[in-house]
């Protein structure tokens, strides 16, 4: 037995090990933020003497970071409202209702799963742009809601396949309507899952480049990581204000993980399990 | 939240199936033409749906046709003339096409690495190494930062100056040029793609753990069993669907989620080295103007996915027969 446990202290080892090359990335990166450029030049690993929040605040305003930031709230709040009002309430018809197709409209649902935004980048972009709705807020927005649609929706469906019919007979003969009881029963009932696959939602569209860059071509309506990315042309010699660019774009989503990881990781460990 | 739980009920759960006619469920049907009329009760499921429906159908499975059909037709001034097959034939000439497939093909020969990374260390983590829970959530923290900030941060710290060579010179190893040399660069920029993704398969591999019958651990254990047989016998058996959802998932994510990591830290460089699909697709679309040959380089994405995804399943189904 105790064979056993020395064995399991020396696998903590190789652990820990791997735990530090998971962080220390990220600190490196703090810390040069906080730096002064000449401070970096010289000694690259040294902990800064101060705490430099004017390499920030030129960041944030140079290259427009700020407006930037602005267009991925909006672009991202928009998205996790529509995706969970549709999500919640396909995910209702297709767990608890009975209705001739339903089973063809869920495979059709799914179906979207298997089609990731490169495969259709073109014809997409194409069918934008016939619509006017490229380069704009609604059209960004249509493309996320597209893109996450069919996940949100899988989870929806299998969350509220939990909820027995009972519920939903008892409510009927209330007197509800079948949107009565949508908005009445299931939304309500609804919530951790609303939550946990909002988080999700959210998360996966602050963090999308390649859609952004596909559908907002205006250097206005560049999102967040999009316009990180214009950071490293611009900052090329001046790393510490590169690494604080860097850090805006992060910290979001650093103190979401925060305080809703154990949100986030179950929401990915339930999409894996549902499957 | 696993599946396996849902409450007991005494009507049938209603699981998005459908036997045809019924429209109405069946018991206390009289009940329920409450306020609404019949009428609108009955295609109230077809609202809720509908919505979600149209986006889906319109935004993500219709263009998948049109980008077939797409790619049969030419670019510029043969735009929307049919040419057959020459956008493919024009692919299969292109170095940088060719260079992607061969490193789809890489990336298909380092999977079972970026596999066995995660499961290894779940497999610990389930063991109770001391510190698990802290273990689990540092190495998940990089799953949530968007690749592009990680390419950036990466950008830093391999840079030819940067710290992680001066790190390497102090113990006397030459300067490598990370990200500029052909040969080196596309396996750095598939590590930071697993650096940053290992923790999201760790979660998926946990809890496919907590389906596991405990009681067969600890009776290998009993038996003396070392950490291998542990893991030959016990666990790669028991995990076998996990395993192979995080291998299509893992496979599926290194062909369609490194494009911020390309556009980052090489941009498809060095000598186009580092190109990939997706980023050959966006090359030729949004930079060459050349949709067509794009929709062409779409499609023989979708059916590498299509193919990797079968064959996969294929040979883990043979494996799991052989156990």
């Amino acid at each position: 037995m105790s064979h056993a446990r020395l064995s399991r202290w020396l696998l903590a080892i190789p652990m820990s090990l791997l735990a530090l090359a998971t962080l220390y990335p990220l600190l490196f990166t703090v810390n040069v933020a906080m730096k002064t450029r000449r401070d970096y030049v010289l000694d690259r690993f040294s902990l800064t003497d101060a705490l430099r929040w004017e390499n920030i605040s030129t960041a944030w305003g140079s290259v427009g970071l700020g407006r930037y930031f602005a267009n991925s709230l909006v672009a991202v709040t928009s998205s996790v409202l529509l995706l969970l009002l549709l999500g919640s309430m396909a995910g209702f018809a297709l767990s608890q209702l009975r209705f001739r197709g339903s089973s063809a409209l869920f495979v059709a649902c799914l179906a979207g799963l298997f089609v990731p935004f490169q495969v259709i980048m073109v014809p997409l972009a194409r069918i934008m742009a016939d619509s006017r709705l490229i380069d704009t807020y609604p059209g960004l927005i249509l493309v996320y809601v597209a893109q996450f649609l069919p996940f949100t929706v899988f989870l929806m469906t299998s969350y509220y396949k939990t909820i027995p019919g009972e519920i939903v007979d008892a409510a009927r003969i209330d007197g509800n309507s079948v949107y009565g009881v949508y908005r009445r029963i299931m939304l309500p009932l609804g919530t951790p899952a609303l939550l946990s696959v909002g988080i999700l939602d959210a998360l996966f569209c602050w963090n999308d480049v390649l859609m952004s860059l596909v559908m907002m071509p205006s250097a206005d309506h560049r999102t967040l990581m999009v316009g990180v990315t214009a950071l490293k042309g611009q900052y090329a010699d001046d790393i510490p204000t590169f690494a604080s660019g860097v850090l805006i774009a992060a910290v979001p989503v650093l103190v979401a993980y925060l305080f809703l990881q154990r949100q986030i990781a179950d929401g990915v460990a339930a999409g894996a399990t549902k499957g | 939240m696993p599946t396996g739980n849902a409450p007991p009920s005494v009507r049938p759960m209603t699981t998005g199936r459908t036997d045809g006619a019924r429209v109405v469920r069946p018991g206390g049907a009289g009940a329920r033409r409450g306020r609404a009329g019949p009428r609108a009760e009955r295609f109230a499921p077809y609202l809720l749906l509908a919505p979600a429906a149209l986006v889906i159908v319109v935004l993500r499975l219709y263009p998948l046709l049109l980008g077939v059909n797409f790619s049969f037709t030419g670019d510029g001034e043969r735009n929307g003339v049919a040419v057959g097959l020459d956008n493919y034939l024009e692919l299969l000439r292109d170095p940088l096409f060719r260079t992607a497939l061969s490193n789809v093909g890489l990336l298909v020969l380092l999977l079972p690495v970026a596999v066995a990374i995660p499961g290894l260390l779940a497999t610990f983590i389930y063991l109770r190494v001391p510190g698990h829970r802290l273990y689990r959530s540092v190495y998940f923290f990089p799953g949530v930062l968007s690749p592009v900030i990680v390419g950036a941060i990466f950008n830093l710290l391999l840079a030819f100056d940067g710290p992680f060579n001066a790190l390497l010179g102090a113990v006397g190893i030459d300067a490598v040029d990370w990200l500029g040399d052909p040969g080196v660069a596309m396996f750095v920029v598939v590590g930071v793609h697993v650096w940053a993704t290992f923790g999201m398969a760790l979660v998926v591999f946990l809890a496919g753990f907590a389906t596991l019958d405990a009681g067969l651990l600890d009776a290998a254990r009993v038996d003396g069993a070392s950490l291998l047989q542990v893991i030959r016998h016990v666990i790669v058996p028991g995990l076998a669907r996990t395993i192979q959802f995080v291998a299509v998932t893992t496979m599926i994510g290194m062909l369609t989620s490194m494009f911020g990591l390309l556009y980052v830290m090489t941009s498809g460089g060095p000598e186009g080295s580092t190109y990939l699909p997706e980023y050959y697709i966006w090359i030729q679309q949004g930079q060459m103007n050349r949709p067509a040959l794009a929709s062409a380089a779409s499609t023989v994405l979708f059916l590498v996915m299509l193919g990797v995804g079968l064959l996969q399943i294929k040979l883990l189904r043979r494996a799991g027969r052989e156990d």
